[in-house]
Order: structure tokens, then sequence, then C-alpha cells
């Protein structure tokens, strides 16, 4: 018998990296001009969540913590098919790490009831790139997790999935309820189809949780609440350049040779 | 200089031994000798901490590559590498010991289970950091991540809570050599009742056909674009076999299907610490040179002298990669 | 704290003893005249076998029933034979009984040396046993070594 599955997607707004420019001088982001989006994975898992759920039946709810703004990814998601959008925001969040943010989003899942069954992430966002906050939301929860998942099958409260782990390919059987991350794999990473917009707009409503809505210490939230600080940014690029050689390509062909001897990477020629 | 607490059981830098892969996989003994560096600083010792069952010749091969200490639990439960149970046996040692520092390489595992345990520990972790050196000021570990895909570093540290935990992208640092005289202290804490894992896994077939150790070689010769095509591109294989050394990409000529995904350099690929590498037709883009930039040196080819890759080299020639690459080759062939 | 047992561990061999490697190990003593003593000595980086000196006594008569030096046989009154086996030799009473089996594991870069035996001291106490993978010793002064104990007379 197929049972109808509850399933929680977070989703995060992020900004598009690849457009993103260096303030040099102040060592940040120029943020101006550089549109916001829904981290790439994270629409991976949404799109694996809907699949599911054409198969399943079943609740979708898109989760989200972040400034006002981030309730556009909720509005995409909601668009995309998700059944609810719950924004998490407050001024006190802000500055989080992942402890911080794990533990924010934890105290949300813990609001909803049912406990859903599935809890999917983007292995990791394009803008921090540490992919904590799945192993950590899942400890927090005492769910199982299984992180790089590329390949999803389900049969009443089991899975059977398929994950790239060094190099391998494991094959992970799990019980319900349990928090996946996925990789790029799982879906073919594309824009969401918003064909539901209307209804988005309209009806779907988004939820809005603070701080007093959630049961949480002001220490444990926030910048208070992080265990580590980014102290200072730079930029990667250390080297610089050296001597710049041109020439016949024989010539050029002798100076690398020679250099390679100079370094001992090649023996020294004997001239006899 | 601040000194910080010396605990006399074991010392206060840890580094999780993941011996998977032993001889290929390089990353736990490029920790040691890091860690072997941080600990001096702090005025305490090394431990490596070891589980699995039937470990000796790795705990062995710790000490042989410089750790003081080797922590270890040797039990039939430990021989899969398994998220929970590690945690759960780490979370006590670690509450137990109370360790400054606790590293561990940027494997998928270790990246998955890591923070895991600095949530049940309460503390913070950074990832995949490019850098590790303690503050002489502060005496805390300054963890260097990169973040927004690379674009910039950032220099993070975790002021209050202990451990101060890093994943640690492999090839970064360098190992120790093997030293058959270096004898160290091993320890077996008890380890109580293990949970019953919640997963069952089935490890398959590898994914890739064969194992690409670029972070390992001491000569990495990379090819780009400036190749022109996959015929020019495979002469590599070639000069690499002649230097010794081992062939890496960039990603258009991994898209254009010259190489594999495993000879990719770069910020989602692989860095290298080489001795020399020799980049031939790439223009140095900061997707590619995050790759090769913590090389000892590098000598890059390419016909345009402004190309953004002379920035870095440290010979630079002007030439064309596909004129120059089969002349090398010849040159070379001929000394033999 | 933790409860913890602890060795030393050498890069280069190691015996298993109480089911933890050390690079060399002595129970009972020695320099006591016809008394019980196993010795395992520290094995040196160039050499690859293990350094096995004992004096054995028979149980409940406490007569000697062999004295090895260095691997080798030095008296021997009740005939026992020393044979090769695969990993390293192993010591067979004229009863059929294999009084001592000393198998010594080849890693890439170091060696594990696993001893089977039964042997007791000169008051008819028990001081060495077979325990699944190791060698229990009892009573030992010296458990671990931190230097070797004899040099090739």
């Amino acid at each position: 018998m197929v049972e109808s599955i509850n399933i929680v997607v977070f989703i995060k707004q992020v900004p598009d990296v690849p457009s993103i420019r260096i303030d040099e001088q102040r060592m940040t982001i120029i943020r101006e001009g550089v549109e916001s989006i829904i981290n790439p994975l994270d629409c991976v898992a949404l799109q694996a969540a809907l699949e599911l759920r054409k198969g399943q039946g079943g609740n979708i709810t898109a989760i989200t913590m972040g400034p006002p703004q981030s309730e556009e990814v909720l509005r995409e998601a909601l668009a995309a098919g998700a059944d609810q959008g719950i924004l998490l925001t407050d001024s006190v969040f802000a500055g989080a790490d992942t402890l911080a943010t794990s533990h924010v989003l934890a105290r949300a899942v813990s609001k909803l009831k049912p406990f859903p069954d599935l809890l999917l992430c983007g292995m990791q966002s394009i803008d921090s790139d540490t992919g904590h906050v799945g192993p950590q939301l899942a400890e927090e929860l005492d769910l199982p997790q299984v992180c790089g998942v590329n390949e999803i099958h389900i049969d009443g409260k089991n899975l059977v999935l398929k994950r790239l782990s060094d190099g391998f390919v494991d094959t992970v059987r799990v019980s319900l309820p349990a928090l996946l991350t996925v990789n790029k794999d799982l879906c073919p990473i594309r824009d969401l189809s918003l064909g539901e917009i209307e209804v988005a707009f309209s009806q779907r409503e988004i939820i809005r949780w603070t701080f007093s809505d959630l049961n949480l210490k002001r220490d444990e939230v926030g910048l208070r609440g992080s265990a580590t600080h980014v102290r200072k940014l730079r930029s990667p690029a250390t080297r610089t350049g050296g001597r710049i050689v041109t020439g016949s390509p024989q010539s050029i062909v002798d100076t690398l040779i020679q250099k390679l001897e100079s370094m001992s990477i090649l023996d020294e020629e004997d001239k006899n | 200089m601040k000194k910080t607490k010396i605990n006399s059981i074991p010392g206060c830098v840890w580094v999780f031994g993941d011996y998977r892969e032993y001889f290929q996989n390089r990353i736990t003994l490029q920790l040691i000798a890091k860690g072997r560096d941080l600990a001096k600083t702090l005025n305490t010792g090394i431990t490596v901490v070891l589980l699995g069952e039937q470990i000796h010749q790795y705990a062995m091969e710790y000490v042989a590559h410089g750790a003081d200490t080797v922590m270890v639990a040797d039990h039939p439960n430990l021989k899969e590498y398994e998220v929970e149970t590690y945690t759960t046996v780490l979370a006590k040692w670690v509450k137990a010991y109370q360790p400054e520092i606790f590293l561990a390489g940027a494997t998928s595992f270790g990246r998955e289970f890591f923070p895991r345990l600095a949530k049940r520990l309460r503390t913070g972790l950074s990832a995949d950091c490019v850098d590790l050196e303690v503050d002489p000021e502060t005496s805390l570990l300054v963890q260097t991540t990169p973040s927004f895909g690379g674009e910039l570093l950032a220099e993070v540290i975790t002021p209050d809570r202990r451990p101060q935990m890093a994943t640690v992208h492999p090839g970064v640092f360098r190992e120790l050599p093997h030293n058959s005289e270096a004898a160290g202290r091993i320890i077996y804490p008890e380890v109580d009742v293990f949970p019953e894992p919640r997963l069952k896994v089935t490890r398959s077939r590898p994914q890739n056909k064969g194992k690409v150790s670029l972070e390992d070689a001491s000569v990495v010769i990379a090819g780009g674009m400036g190749l022109g095509s996959k015929k020019q591109f495979e002469l590599l294989n070639e000069l690499a076999g002649l230097l010794e050394g081992e062939v890496g990409a960039t990603r258009p000529a991994i898209l254009s299907g010259w190489a594999d995904e495993d000879r990719l350099l770069g910020q989602t690929g692989k860095s290298v610490k080489a001795k020399l590498v020799i980049s031939i037709g790439t223009s140095g883009a900061l997707q590619y040179t995050t790759g090769i930039q913590g090389a000892e040196t590098v000598i890059a080819i390419n016909r345009d002298p402004n190309a953004p890759i002379f920035r870095i080299a440290d010979l630079g020639l002007v030439a064309d990669g596909k004129t120059v690459l089969p002349l090398l080759i010849e040159t070379l062939r001929k000394r033999i | 704290m933790v409860k913890y047992r602890e060795s030393k561990i050498s890069a280069h061999h190691n015996y298993l003893v109480n089911e933890m490697p050390t690079p060399g190990f002595v129970v009972g003593n020695p320099d006591k005249q016809e008394g019980f003593y196993f010795l395992g000595d520290i094995v040196l980086p160039e050499e690859s076998t293990p350094r096995i000196s004992c004096r054995l006594l028979a149980e409940g008569s406490g007569n000697l029933l062999l004295e090895m030096n260095w691997n080798r046989i030095q008296s021997n009154p009740e005939g026992c034979i020393h044979q090769s086996i695969p990993g390293g030799f192993q010591v067979v009473h004229s009863s059929g009984d294999i009084l001592l089996e000393v198998r010594t594991q080849a890693f890439a870069n170091g060696y594990l040396t696993r001893i089977k035996a039964r042997f007791y001291d000169e008051n008819g106490d028990l001081r060495m046993e077979t325990r699944g993978d190791s060698i229990r010793v009892y009573d030992a002064e010296k458990p671990v070594l931190d230097s070797p104990f004899s040099s090739l007379a």
C-alpha cells in the first residue's frame, strides 16, 4: 500500500555567486546588482520532493530562515507546488553559523504536526559551502542522515538510496523518518516550473515565525548562538608572477628544460 | 604568547584517523604533519584517534609519520565507517579528554560525520580548510576556508567553545616521511555498548576506474583549451610520463571531453601542492588557479602575454602550447 | 575520566601482548638462575624477525623444559623440536604438544608478532597464556621495554 508522505524541504536564499564581485578594499561582497536565487541544490531537493509526492501523495512544506526578503524563495517553492511555506525571520537570527541555524530550523520542525516523514536539504549552499546544516539538523532532531543522495526509492516507510561517497557508490537502506542531503545528480538542476504561481500568491499562505514563536533562548540563536566567527575575509590570490620569457619555440623549450634541470627534476645533461 | 593549559592525557591536538584506502589517501598523514606544528606552538602533543577493527598496522603507520599518541578503539562494531556510531564514541572521548583542537580530512565521510559530532559537542566547525595557524596573540586556531565558491577566503575562529574543529582539504599540507625508528604511546579507552546502526550500507564498485592521485603528485602537467584538440591534450600524458608526473585539466577541457572529471583542477576539483606545475594552454581563470596556486613552482605556457596565468606563474613562457608541447617532448626524448 | 589501558608502540615492530602492541616485553627474571623468564626483545629497524629468549619450566615439576637465546635453542632436556612455519617458528615437545608458536605478520612498512603459549613459573603460577589474538602476561615486571634488553653475545 502506498503511504502518503509528509516532506519538509529546507531552502536558502543565496546571492547568485558566479556573478559576484569582490570589493578588494573592504574585503566584502558587492551585493548591488547581484540577483538572489534559491540555492541550486535546494531546488534539486524540492524537485525530488515533488516527484515523491507525485508517486505517494502527501504534503510538502518549504522552510527557510533569513531576512524578510527570503520570502521570495518560499513564493517560488509554492509556485512550483509546495503546499505551505514557513519563513523563520527575526533580527536576532542574523549572523548565525550552522550551529545556531540548525537549532532554529530544528525548533521549527518540532512545531510541525504531525512530525514530518522526510527532511530534504541540498548538500551544500553556494555561498557558505559548508554542508553542515543537514547533519546538524539530523543530530538535533535525532534522525538518521544520509548525505550526497543521488537516487531515492521509497517503499512504505523504507527508503533505498544511492549516494556517492569518497569515490564509491553506496546503497543505503533506512527507515523513515530520516534526513537526506541531495547532490546534483538526483535531478537535473533546472529552473523550477512555476506553474502554480497564481495559486501560490492567492491561496497559499506563508507562515511567519519569529523568535518568540519558537521557544528559543536568546544565546542560542544568531551571532550570540554561534560558535564560529568570521574574523576576516581575504582574497585567495597570494602568488605573484615572476619572469616572463618570449622567443622561438626551441628557445622556449630550452629555457624550460634549463629550469627543470635547476630544480633537479631533470638531471643535467651529460655533455660527453 | 598566552600558553594554553597542558592536558597530560593525551595531546591537545587531535586528528581523526581515516585509514580507508590508506596508501592512496594521505589526508590523515598530512594532518598529522600540520597538527605537529600546531601542537608545538601550543606546547602540547598530537594524538590520532583511530576507530576500527584489527588496525594495528595503521596505528604503527601514524606513529611512523609523526603521531605522539594513538588513541584506539578496536572492535568489530567499528569496522564500517558509520556516522552515528563514530559520533557517539568520539563525543564521549572528547568530553573525557577535552582536546583543544580536533581535525579531520574533508573526505565525504569527514564532511558528513564531523558536523554531527560538532553539533553534539555544541562547538564550532569550519569546512574544507585550506590553511590552519595558531594566532600568536590569542592562541586561537585560525581556520581559513573558501567561501562564495572560493572567490573569497574566510578566516574563521572558534573563540569560546572547545574543541576547535575543522575539516581540511586534501593536498593542502605535506606529510612527514615514514620514520621506522619512531615510537609513541597507544591508549585504549574503554568503549561502551554501541548504538545499533540505523542505516544499512552496502558499498559497491568504485566510481572511477582507476584512482588518480593528483594531490600526491610531485609534478603536475595541466592543460587547458589552448591546446586546441583532444589529440594535443593527450600529448600531456607523454610529457607526464617523461617527467614522472600526473596530468590535470581545466573544467572547459573536461567539458570538451578531453579528460575525465577526476583530473579536474580548481575550486570544484582538486588542489595540488606539487613541487612543480606546468600549465599549458590555460588562460588562468580564478576557478582553475585556486587549484594550482599552492604548488611550489608554477611554469605557464600561453601564447597571450596578458593571460592572467602569468600573474601567478614563477616562470612564464609566451608561446603557443600546440607548438611547444610536441617540441618539448621531442627534445626530452633525445636526451634519454 | 574514561578508563583506559595503555602501552608503547613502535613504528617498526611490535608484539601483541595483553591485546596491545608493544615494542618489547619481559616476564620473569632472566638473571635468576633456573627461574622462568620469557623475553620478546625490541627489534631494530634493520631487522625483520622477533628476538625470543626464554627459560621454560615444566608445569608441576618445575624442571627445566627449554632454554632459548635469540630464537635458538640452548638447552633441550626433553628433546623438543624447533620447526619453521609460515611467518615464524614453533617449538614442539616430544609428546607432540606445541609448546610455543611465534608468527610475524608483515605490513608494508612494519611487523606484528603474535605468540601462542602457556607457561608456568618456578612457583607453579601461570605467567603467560594465549587469549584470542594475543598473549596475556601476568605479574610482569617490565611488560613494556624502553630499549633492547640484550644484544647478541
